[in-house]
């Protein structure tokens, strides 16, 4: 047995050098392709999900595309989808860097403290974080005002419904997402004040199950119209459309998921705000750029967009939400404006006011009208 | 005779190693297809975690949880028993270790706050266990059944606290604990590399001992071997199960302690999820034998290490990992099925 131990030994040390060797016979190839680059700059992407998830990772990895056609030759593009959010997504980064690395973007919210814990190992590499609130000196954070195309959905979503009931499957009950709620609920009570939302929490970004499950409890629960902050955002507009439920997507037109039942979406475009980060980077231009901060876009830098409309949209009311759009993006109208109350009533917007984006994206309630607990 | 016998020994460890690159090779295969060269792709793998520190570094951080998850198992199965637990044990470990680090031990120094967070976490471990080991020899449930059932149990245990008691106040009611305090993370050796490795070699030694050379390791081997038998012979068989349970939960729940105080620092829903599942396998590819098993659990951290570089510099799809990993897995336990003893 202890002769078995030994040869088991030696066998793996013979098969890792064997390794050792044939990684430095083929020395030569690898320098000889860094230096035939140059000036290639290297870029990683990480997402939480699969690029394809109809949503939030394959709205990033557009993005990514865009940097990509941008740059062309110049850049090396490293992606990695599925990347948990844990000290995994600090594993991965930080072997991005090791491949040459030098911009990083984890695109999910929760991959922040792992980011943080590599930024500060590394202060020569540039991370740009999406929708955070914290900053370091590498580490930016970017997103955009995704709640104004939320609140013109909710507007659809009125018009839509019948029972007055609208769903909402959420997944964190982080401020991004009560703010997407109450913009949406606001919305909707724009066109009739008696509309309520009921939330559910799934505690994952897309678990298709637990999504199914959430959908289905709204649907019976009598909600006629079903909105959602998911990553992946497939399964519920799908069974939607199977259930004759209207359905207000997000993150990216799903729209041909659901040919009937679609009204409308909060999207993101991310093109033209990630060759931009990139660019500044690359010009050694983003140390004191507005990217070196907490950068925050909206429907007027094109960064977010309100879907195009389905069918079940009559077209009087696509021009009145188009008119409040137009609004919008000349900053005459906001979202979270006058007299608005919290579920226990408390004023948390005074009239003639109208809230800071630092105050949405640190929202800890939900509006009046709002029914489910933020837990 | 014993010349025969070191043939034989020769034999399967050169089989086992001959199993391990016919895998590489059906994985090749796969890199074909996916239009990705695998010469490139396997040395991308082996530059990126064998020549550098970086690299070793975390395969060697990666590897402390699997062999201890590994060696865990082994106990459990060395008693007859497929204990599928470890999963649940780590992951209430976890929490045990966590809500002791940030409500209890916060300011004690680190040397007698690490003691009792490693005695705590394996606490965790070994009354989970434990329960799934009452199932057993009380209510005559299979184990089997009961650890899996259990493991989703722990999902939603950890979940109900770290959206509850645990959840950081800062965190923008992100579903996280709070970060331990400095103090109570576990010394570093070099790099990022903690003294977790040492520890987890101490324990492979200590149960390999236990094994093969105590009393209480005989009579496991016994029940293993034939029930009936070591009931005749008066042997407490229900006894020997549940300690294995115990024991094997109590290790599980120190790799817990080691993840939160060496690697996580903080405990998130999906911290460490599916690590006790390839720790089992790590145990089974290695025929439960505690020593073979630090090999296994290094390979399989190799496997998880290196697959990151070759999902994002060949551009493979997600999965690979998982592929490759399941090709490797299958093929080193076609080779050694039905062998239970080394």
């Amino acid at each position: 047995m202890k002769i078995m131990k030994k040869l088991l030994a030696l066998g793996l040390c013979v098969s890792m050098m064997t390794a050792m060797v044939a990684c430095g016979g083929s020395d030569s190839a690898s320098t000889e392709s860094t230096s035939a680059a140059g000036e290639k700059t290297t870029i990683g992407f990480i997402y939480v999900g699969a690029s394809d998830d109809y949503g939030y990772n394959q709205a990033a990895y557009k993005g990514m595309e865009a940097v990509k056609a941008h740059f062309g030759d110049k850049v090396e593009i490293l992606n990695q989808e599925k990347v948990p959010e844990t000290s995994e997504a600090s594993d991965v980064l930080e072997q991005m860097i090791q491949s040459g690395a030098t911009i990083l973007f984890p695109t999910s919210f929760g991959h922040l403290t792992p980011a943080e814990d590599v930024a500060k190992n590394y202060p020569n590499v540039i991370f740009e974080h999406q929708g955070g609130m914290e900053t370091m000196p590498n580490l930016g954070t970017y997103f955009g005002t995704i709640w104004d195309p939320y609140y013109l959905a909710g507007i659809a979503a009125g018009h839509a419904t019948k029972s007055n009931k609208l769903g909402f499957v959420a997944a964190f009950p982080i401020s991004q997402s009560l703010a997407n709620v109450n913009a949406y609920t606001l919305g909707a009570q724009s066109v009739n004040p008696d509309i309520t939302t009921t939330v559910i929490f799934t505690g994952d970004w897309s678990d298709p199950a637990k999504q199914t499950e959430a959908a289905n409890t709204l649907i019976a629960d009598g909600c006629d119209v079903l909105a959602q902050h998911q990553d992946a955002t497939k399964t519920i507009v799908e069974l939607c459309e199977a259930n004759n439920v209207y359905t207000v997507g997000y993150h990216a037109d799903a729209s041909e998921l659901a040919p009937n039942m679609w009204l409308t979406a909060a999207v993101w475009d991310w093109s033209g705000l990630f060759v931009d980060i990139c660019q500044a980077i690359m010009d050694g231009k983003w140390q004191g750029s507005q990217y070196d901060a907490i950068y925050r876009g909206g429907m007027a830098e094109g960064i977010v967009d309100l879907a195009p409309f389905g069918k079940a949209v009559p077209q009087e009311v696509q021009d009145e939400i188009l008119a409040l759009k137009a609004e919008m993006i000349a900053g005459t109208r906001h979202t979270f404006e006058n007299e608005i109350k919290d579920q226990n009533g408390n004023v948390v917007c005074e009239n003639g006011s109208f809230l800071s984006e630092e105050q949405v994206e640190s929202m800890n309630y939900f509006v009046e009208g709002v029914i489910g607990t933020i837990e | 005779m014993s010349r025969l016998k070191n043939n034989k020994s020769l034999m399967q460890a050169l089989s086992w190693i001959g199993m391990i690159i016919i895998a590489f090779i059906i994985f090749g295969i796969f890199l074909l297809m996916q239009g990705a060269n695998p010469l490139e792709a396997y040395k991308n793998m082996f530059e990126s975690t064998l020549t550098n520190q970086i690299g070793i570094s975390k395969l060697i951080l990666k590897s402390v949880p699997f062999i201890l998850l590994a060696v865990a198992t082994s106990i459990s199965t060395r008693a007859g028993l497929v204990n599928v637990g470890v999963e649940g044990q780590l992951m209430i470990g976890m929490l045990f270790t966590i809500t002791a680090a940030n409500f209890l031990f916060t300011s004690l120094p680190t040397v007698l706050g690490l003691i009792l967070l490693a005695i705590v976490g394996m606490l965790g471990g070994a009354l989970y266990g434990g329960v799934a080991g009452l199932f057993r020899v009380k209510a005559n449930m299979n184990e089997t059944i009961t650890t899996v059932v259990m493991n989703y149990i722990s999902y939603f245990i950890v979940s109900l606290a770290v959206y509850g008691y645990l959840r950081d106040p800062e965190g923008f009611n992100w579903p996280m604990s709070t970060q331990i305090s400095d103090s109570l993370t576990l010394p570093k050796l070099f790099g990022t590399v903690n003294i977790g490795i040492i520890i987890a070699l101490l324990v492979v030694a200590l149960v390999w001992y236990f094994i093969n050379k105590t009393k209480t390791g005989f009579k496991m081997k016994v029940v293993c071997g034939n029930p009936n038998a070591a009931k005749n012979a008066g042997i407490n068989v229900n006894k020997v199960r549940f300690f294995a349970m115990v024991a094997t939960g109590a290790i599980a729940g120190l790799a817990g302690m080691i993840e939160i105080c060496g690697v996580e620092g903080r405990l998130r829903t999906t911290t460490c999820q599916d690590y006790g599942y390839l720790g089992f396998l790590a145990a089974w590819m290695a025929w439960n034998n505690p020593v073979l098993s630090v090999a296994t659990a290094v390979i399989i951290s190799f496997l998880s290490v290196s697959g990151n570089v070759l999902e994002f510099k060949n551009n493979l799809p997600a999965s690979s990992t998982q592929i490759l990993m399941s090709i490797v897995l299958l093929a080193i336990m076609w080779r050694g099925k039905g062998r239970k003893e080394s």
